[in-house]
């Protein structure tokens, strides 16, 4: 399911890998991770060809006997591409040092900061022609609206020239012809736009400079421009004083709406066209899906993966998990033909909930009544931490998990490590008074079934978790149970703590404590727990997070996207769910449930 | 038309599945059994099938189905193949069995639990592999330890917290009987212990151990 990103690395090795869905095959490349191989990708991606293509028919005909007979003799042909892979990236250095020099002369000629990179070359013809004169007039306005635009760059930009009035009665005047042939050249739209825009903004100072100029001079420079352009019908506010430019300014903005404009209605009506192409060809599309058997891109996947990722975040998954799922699921589909009668979004859905279904199955086993036996055989006692932020409920399901094993006949002994919040000894002690008038110790062959231990308040907590175990030892308890203080994740001193009283202690499982409702931030709280507790220990495996408590679960309806959350951040199984505040309220997860109620539309 | 849906419903159980923890042998097993011949494996991450013909003389065959083993990928692929199964063989590796007795005991639990396979009662065989190895396990032992860690898995399974939506996780089955300690012959099905050799005794070149195995086969074809 974390098939997203595909490169892993492991110790001094990075590997690659590459999928071949359609045959089912796996493409593994392996290199030491201090090279930087820059042709690693084209590689994979040969060899992938090369292979299918030699073999294709072994794989469609023979299936599985054909693989364990088949002799793939495949070396010859990977060294040789290997050897051309090589020597292609060889190749390329030169050619990266070549641009860079272009550029520098490029820059030394047209000594303008901007640069555009298809129009260097043409910038460096026109700014030679341009160079002396002062007035562009004629070339401006002969060539087209992108020479008019290049132009204008240089000119406006890094000459500092003062704009004569015959300069800004061209200037309208190509302005002028520029709209107009709009019409005919809507395909280079974008790109005089981008220059004009480049092109605006120090036009605007020499503007600012020259509206100051035109104050110094009379209004006939203002009368002269507005004369030239009879186009300024469009304007007829353009009459008088200094707040010419500035109408000229929103003339600018304008035409720059209006480009906008056309720009979004030259890219509507492709999108139009192909979506009214796309309705056609969905028809036979769907009709195609159900009889033939086609084999599935990216395009036909994105729309669904879309929408199965909006899902998943309205069910409260956290949202860069549900970017990494769906990617993982593309990864997994693409290529792969389907089969008759089989539509892409079922195909989507199935995989998808595959994936979800095992990320939520455990990976190892989650049988704590097994280790405890364990641990009682080897006359040691079984010491559970649970940790989590405030408030999730660690001191109840503490209580709930106590009740459980009771009732299974093991002893427990509770820590109260909580040395901070006010009553939390007191909670705790209320809970073992509670548990012991249920499970009164004549039931139970004459010992208490449970017993508590505390400090009172202010003490290390890493201490008193220490000198219990040495008490439950002695004293012959089968289970520890140690409540710690609720602490956030950022809080680095609490966090410290946290991890000293683990690394310390050495407990047999290091349950994180955290409630359904969560979002978002449950991804944040265990990256920095784990963290905290790699960081700080000095083991060289250090003890992380072995287990979830999913609690307050009876809270959520059917938004049970944060078991999702927590156990793919962590890949540790959920162990506990917590369904209320009463004892019997302890239920174990059940994947295919929750998987259907993260699925149900 | 009855006499077809009866031939249906037995053609359509005529799988025998490989099962087993990572690394017990089973794709190689698979390759044996079907080409004869030592072929470097990985670990399986998706299933493969073909048809065995059975050497008896009887000319049946069945489909043999390998399945990965890695924990995260069984329990998908048996729940896809297990109601075609007219047969399972789990594969033990018998070396490292001291080591992975609790996995395999829960594998094997889990395996024995399912609603499905309780149905269908398929013929249960536990191949110890890798007998060349000097350290392996007898199947004797085998049995006598898997036995005991079944039963302290019953207890404790059944004892779990109920799931989510009430269904509990040991299931309304119970493994064998009430109060009796766990054996094997209190199971629905036949189960049979055999040892085998994969790899065989004479190493890469030479032929496979497994005259048991093929034996068992023929008899379930």
């Amino acid at each position: 399911e974390r098939g997203g990103n595909n490169s892993f690395t492991h110790e001094a090795l990075t590997l690659k890998y590459k999928l071949d869905n359609q045959f089912e095959l796996v493409f593994v490349v392996g290199f030491q991770k201090i090279l930087t191989l820059t042709y690693v990708d084209k590689l994979i991606d040969d060899v992938h060809k090369e292979f299918r293509d030699k073999y294709r028919n072994e794989f469609q005909q023979k299936g599985t006997l054909g693989l364990l007979n088949g002799t793939f003799d495949f070396k010859d042909d990977f060294m040789r591409l290997l050897r051309d892979a090589e020597e292609s990236s060889k190749v390329r250095a030169p050619t990266v040092m070549k641009t860079f020099e272009q550029s520098l002369k490029s820059q030394k000629t047209v000594k303008c900061m901007i640069e555009t990179r298809g129009e260097k070359p043409k910038e460096k013809v026109k700014n030679k022609k341009n160079k002396g004169s002062k007035k562009e007039g004629t070339e401006a306005v002969a060539a087209p609206g992108k020479a008019s635009a290049g132009d204008k760059q240089p000119s406006a930009a890094g000459e500092k020239e003062e704009l004569t009035k015959d300069e800004i009665l061209q200037k309208n005047r190509e302005e002028f012809f520029k709209r107009h042939m709009k019409a005919g050249e809507k395909s280079r739209s974008p790109k005089p736009e981008a220059q004009k825009e480049k092109g605006k903004k120090p036009r605007v100072w020499d503007l600012g400079n020259s509206n100051a100029k035109v104050l110094d001079y009379s209004n006939s420079a203002t009368n002269g421009s507005a004369e030239a352009c009879p186009v300024e019908e469009f304007d007829p506010d353009i009459a008088l004083g200094d707040r010419n430019r500035e109408p000229g300014r929103l003339y600018d903005l304008e035409y720059e709406s209006d480009d906008e404009a056309e720009e979004e209605k030259v890219i509507q009506n492709p999108s139009k066209p192909s979506a009214k192409k796309g309705g056609l060809g969905g028809m036979f599309g769907m009709l195609k899906g159900l009889v033939g058997s086609k084999s599935l891109t990216r395009e036909d996947m994105d729309p669904v993966l879309e929408k199965m990722k909006d899902h998943l975040i309205a069910k409260n998954v956290a949202a860069e998990i549900a970017v990494q799922l769906c990617e993982s699921v593309a990864k997994k589909l693409e290529g792969k033909v389907m089969g008759t009668f089989t539509t892409v979004t079922s195909t989507v859905k199935q995989a998808l909930q595959e994936a979800l279904v095992q990320i939520l199955q455990p990976q190892r086993r989650v049988d704590v009544l097994r280790d405890v036996m364990d641990a009682q055989r080897h006359r040691r006692p079984y010491v559970v931490t649970f940790c989590g932020v405030n408030g999730v409920g660690k001191s109840t399901n503490l209580a709930k998990i106590s009740f459980w094993l009771i009732e299974n006949g093991f002893s427990v002994l509770i820590a109260a490590c909580d040395t901070f919040r006010a009553g939390a000894v007191e909670q705790l002690r209320t809970h073992t008074r509670r548990l012991n008038a249920l499970h009164p110790p004549e039931s139970h062959g004459g010992r208490t079934m449970v017993q508590l231990y505390e400090k009172g308040y202010g003490k290390d907590a890493a201490g008193i978790a220490m000198e219990a175990i040495s008490y439950a030892r002695n004293q012959g308890f089968d289970v520890v149970l140690v409540d710690t203080a609720g602490r956030m994740q950022d809080n680095a001193p609490l966090m410290t703590a946290l991890a000293k009283l683990i690394a310390v202690n050495a407990p047999d499982l290091v349950l994180f404590v955290g409630e359904a409702l969560v979002g978002n931030e449950a991804v944040d709280q265990l990256v920095k727990f784990n963290k905290a507790l790699a960081d700080h220990s000095m083991a060289q495996t250090p003890r992380l997070i072995d287990g979830i408590v999913l609690t307050k679960f009876d809270t959520i309806d059917d938004k049970v996207g944060a078991a999702i959350s927590m156990t793919y951040i962590t890949s540790k199984p959920i162990v506990f769910v917590g369904t209320g505040q009463t004892y019997c309220d302890l239920r174990s997860l059940n994947a295919k449930a929750v998987v259907a109620a993260l699925m149900k539309a | 038309v009855i006499w077809r849906f009866v031939q249906g419903r037995r053609i359509g159980r005529k799988a025998v599945l490989l099962l087993g923890l990572c690394d017990a042998g089973k794709t190689l097993l698979f390759a044996r059994l079907l080409t004869g011949r030592y072929r470097d494996t990985q670990t399986s991450i998706t299933d493969s099938s073909a048809v065995y013909r059975v050497s008896n003389g009887k000319s049946a065959n069945v489909t043999l189905i390998d399945l990965p083993g890695h924990e995260s990928l069984r329990l998908q692929f048996l729940e896809r193949f297990k109601a075609a199964a007219r047969a399972i063989v789990f594969v033990v590796d018998s070396v490292a069995f001291q080591r992975e007795v609790k996995d395999v005991a829960e594998f094997l639990y889990q395996v024995l639990v399912d609603s499905t396979v309780l149905k269908n009662a398929p013929a249960l065989l536990i191949a110890c592999n890798k007998q060349d190895v000097t350290m392996a396990k007898s199947a004797k032992l085998i049995q006598q330890q898997l036995e005991k860690e079944l039963n302290t898995l019953r207890v404790t399974r059944s004892a779990a917290p109920t799931s989510l939506d009430g269904s509990a996780t040991g299931g309304p089955a119970q493994l064998g009987k009430k109060g009796k300690d766990f054996d094997f012959s209190q199971l629905p099905m036949k189960v049979e212990f055999v040892e085998c050799s994969a790899r065989g005794s004479k190493g890469e070149e030479g032929d496979a151990d497994f005259e048991g195995l093929e034996k068992w086969l023929a008899k379930i074809a």
